[in-house]
């Protein structure tokens, strides 16, 4: 889907594990100060024992980047200047969509192979090796850091779907 | 398995032919000459198995997931890239706040506030409550920032960072389109009540909205809307009928404030009117608890999408006071012949209360905040007339005046802020009788302080009905004493009236919660002694210290330069730790009326 560009909306991209129900996707765009404009979530996806065994080790890729990741943003109206993540198996949504995909994690927590940087007090891994593309990203979540944590919405995306079970 | 395709498809197997149920092998190709003694046959004939051996069927994970999609419209206010901050830890003094009332006999917490002291407080969030059905409204809520970001990006100023728990009861208050805020008084009801509208009319949930108050705190909901709201374009509706009708239908006006008897008295006119409201608060909402009342019937009728009370005593006598307050917030929700525990389950989305032992445990449990009173007209009258002739007078002294003739106006002036001299009114009387109304109906114990023993015997008379007690420098020590060990221990007796001359030093009266300085001392030091009759070490919970003050009078005037000196003496006793804080001058008291200094023998 096309979507115009808007520099100032965000994405925020996670998934939900649920023992009885499968793996929800939420995926909330907001602007620059926080604020939802779109929320996206996906009906939970349950793997069988025999598809874990058939898809061995692709699995968590196939299963959050193509099949979760791809299809909530595919979802979205609005294309955010950065999509952030805080699941490291989400990444590999990375080949299925043109937007920037990075992984934030609480500063120090290491453990990522890609470069990072810190922004707000959160480790952000951002991939690829374009200098350029990596200091817009920089400034871009150094602004959403102004007023917002970078970890924060994630919490909102998983009282959202835990909402949504309730519902 | 006996797979024809799989055998014709095997390097160095050649079917020689598949007919029916069998298929034909040359044996060489799969017999060696030990299986056999005599010549091998030629070929080898296989029958097929009839039976197929279970196939598996695992499905691939190619579809896509079912997405369910919300928007949320864009918020037409601009936020502002302002910088996060920690929430605030909790200040010494409590927010200058418009309190309600006391604790009710039955508590419903709707959200539990006690946080362990080395915690940091959790942001205030807003949830959607029970009556918000639809998903993608619930979301709404839920997706949004805390409620901290949310003030701080959307650019609104207020006079004093609020309590974490204050920000919990916005949030409470927001979402709900029935809501009790039962907090206890002190805790700061209008307050919040006023962000939350605020925070509503700034987002377009609301464009009308209806405060309703008792008369006498008409001026201070002004007050405290013009402090925490300060954008907002408030009207009174007042007057004669005529002029009330032109107010109440103004269109562009976002809030209006009206006391209860006026909507008693225009209720016609308002449905006549067709008026309808986003949102209307009741303070003080107790006074609805009849339900047969005409308050109750009146405030019902008021055509409405929201309706928020605000009281400190949902429940004064019987469980059948919240029924009277449902019929206004929720309609149809509670019933007299339920049982109060079904009543209170039946609450529990609806009403929240906090008392100061529960969010305040960590804080100095002083709560300081300063009323300011407007003048009864009569009273506005006579003080104008006393000031300009006492000002005139002192002006044609010249400087010859002295610190006598401008203390004796002072005090002349202080004395018709307290009451009127000509008619005996008294803005200040008729606001603490119905705060200590309250009080009293909760069995709490309250502290009245005036410099002057007439001022005590007036209040004493008209506060006869919570066993007012006197206690001054006028009566003998049995006297005196009699009367705190009444105070101390006859619940009849609520209200204590002390000279500061008298009551302000020795006296250990910490089982009171709520201290009045009706009229303000000269020297802040005092004053404190006075308040620390009651908050001192072993008092039971916070302790309220309510000061008086009369609106555009000397009164203010005389705070505004102890407030200054008190500001530097702070700056300055955090450096040497002297206790003391300065009174009045005697240039400090020219200089109320802009007069100038005496000469040096005036002065002597």
């Amino acid at each position: 889907m096309e979507a115009e560009i808007a520099d100032s909306t965000y994405g925020f991209l996670t998934a939900v594990e649920s023992a009885t129900h499968g793996l929800f996707g939420g995926y909330l765009l907001v602007d620059s100060v926080g604020r939802p404009l779109e929320f996206h979530c996906t009906a939970p996806v349950k793997v069988s024992r025999a598809q874990q065994i058939l898809y061995g080790t692709t699995l968590p890729g196939h299963l959050h980047g193509r099949q979760i990741g791809a299809t909530l943003l595919g979802e979205g109206t609005l294309a955010p200047a950065v999509v952030l993540t805080d699941l490291e198996a989400m990444l590999t949504v990375r080949p299925h969509t043109n937007l920037p995909v990075v992984l934030v994690r609480p500063a120090g927590a290491g453990g990522s192979a890609e470069a990072t940087f810190l922004v707000g007090g959160a480790s952000v891994s951002s991939g690829g090796s374009d200098a350029s593309l990596q200091e817009t990203l920089r400034q871009h979540l150094e602004t959403l850091a102004i007023t917002v944590d970078l970890s924060e919405p994630f919490g909102r995306i998983r009282a959202a779907i835990e909402e949504a079970q309730r519902h | 398995m006996a797979d024809p395709a799989h055998a014709s498809q095997t390097p160095g197997l050649t079917i020689r032919s598949l007919r029916g149920d069998a298929f034909t092998l040359p044996a060489a190709q799969v017999l060696s000459r030990s299986d056999f003694h005599l010549a091998p046959p030629r070929s080898l004939r296989l029958p097929i198995a009839p039976m197929r051996a279970p196939v598996l069927q695992v499905g691939l994970l190619t579809s896509p997931p079912q997405v369910n999609s919300f928007s949320f419209p864009r918020s037409s206010v601009p936020a502002a890239l302002v910088p996060r901050r920690p929430r605030p830890a909790p200040e010494a003094v409590a927010p200058e706040t418009r309190a309600a009332a006391e604790p009710a006999t039955q508590t419903t917490q709707a959200s539990q506030q006690a946080t362990p002291p080395d915690a940091p407080p959790k942001p205030a969030r807003i949830v959607p409550p029970r009556d918000v059905v639809k998903l993608s409204e619930r979301f709404f809520f839920l997706l949004q920032p805390d409620l901290e970001t949310q003030l701080h990006t959307s650019q609104l100023d207020f006079p004093r960072t609020p309590f974490p728990f204050q920000l919990d009861g916005m949030a409470f208050l927001m979402p709900r389109h029935g809501a009790v805020l039962a907090d206890e008084m002190g805790l700061g009801k209008s307050m919040q009540a006023i962000s939350s509208l605020r925070l509503l009319l700034r987002s377009g949930g609301a464009r009308r909205v209806l405060v309703v108050c008792p008369k006498g705190l008409v001026s201070n909901w002004v007050r405290e809307l013009g402090d925490w709201a300060p954008e907002l374009l408030v009207t009174v509706v007042e007057g004669d009928p005529g002029r009330r009708r032109w107010l109440w239908s103004l269109p562009d006006v976002p809030v209006k404030l009206a006391n209860y008897e006026m909507v008693v008295r225009d209720r016609e006119m308002v449905a006549e009117l067709g008026l309808e409201f986003d949102l209307v608060v009741l303070d003080e909402a107790q006074r609805i608890k009849n339900s047969s009342s005409q308050t109750n019937v009146a405030v019902c009728e008021l055509k409405r999408k929201r309706s928020w009370a605000l009281t400190g005593t949902p429940v004064e006598n019987s469980a059948d006071d919240l029924v009277g307050l449902f019929e206004f917030v929720a309609p149809g929700h509670l019933h007299q012949r339920m049982s109060p525990r079904a009543m209170g389950s039946a609450v529990v989305d609806h009403v929240l209360r906090r008392t100061k032992d529960k969010v305040l445990k960590d804080l100095p449990p002083r709560l300081n905040r300063d009323k300011r009173i407007e003048l009864s007209a009569q009273q506005r009258e006579t003080y104008r007339r006393a000031e300009e002739e006492g000002v005139l007078r002192l002006a044609g002294m010249g400087r010859e005046a002295t610190i006598q003739n401008v203390f004796e106006l002072v005090l002349r002036l202080k004395q018709v802020c307290n009451f009127d001299t000509a008619t005996g009114d008294s803005a200040k009387l008729d606001c603490l009788e119905a705060e200590l109304d309250e009080i009293h109906s909760s069995g709490k114990k309250s502290l009245v302080f005036s410099q002057w023993v007439e001022t005590i015997g007036r209040l004493k008379t008209r506060l006869s009905r919570f066993g007012a007690l006197e206690y001054h420098g006028g009566m003998s020590t049995a006297a005196r004493d009699e009367a705190i060990r009444q105070f101390k221990h006859d619940p009849a007796h609520s209200v204590l009236l002390l000279s500061y001359g008298a009551g302000a030093v020795g006296l250990n009266l910490q089982f009171s919660q709520y201290v009045f300085l009706f009229d303000r001392w000269w020297n802040p030091a005092i004053e404190d002694q006075a308040i620390n009759r009651a908050h001192r070490i072993g008092a039971a919970g916070a302790v309220t210290v309510t000061r008086y003050l009369s609106v555009d009078t000397i009164e203010e005037r005389i705070d505004e330069v102890l407030r200054r000196k008190r500001d530097l003496s702070e700056l300055i006793l955090s450096e040497t730790g002297s206790p003391e804080a300065s009174g009045l001058t005697v240039h400090d008291l020219f200089a109320l009326f802009k007069l100038p200094p005496p000469t040096r023998a005036a002065a002597a």
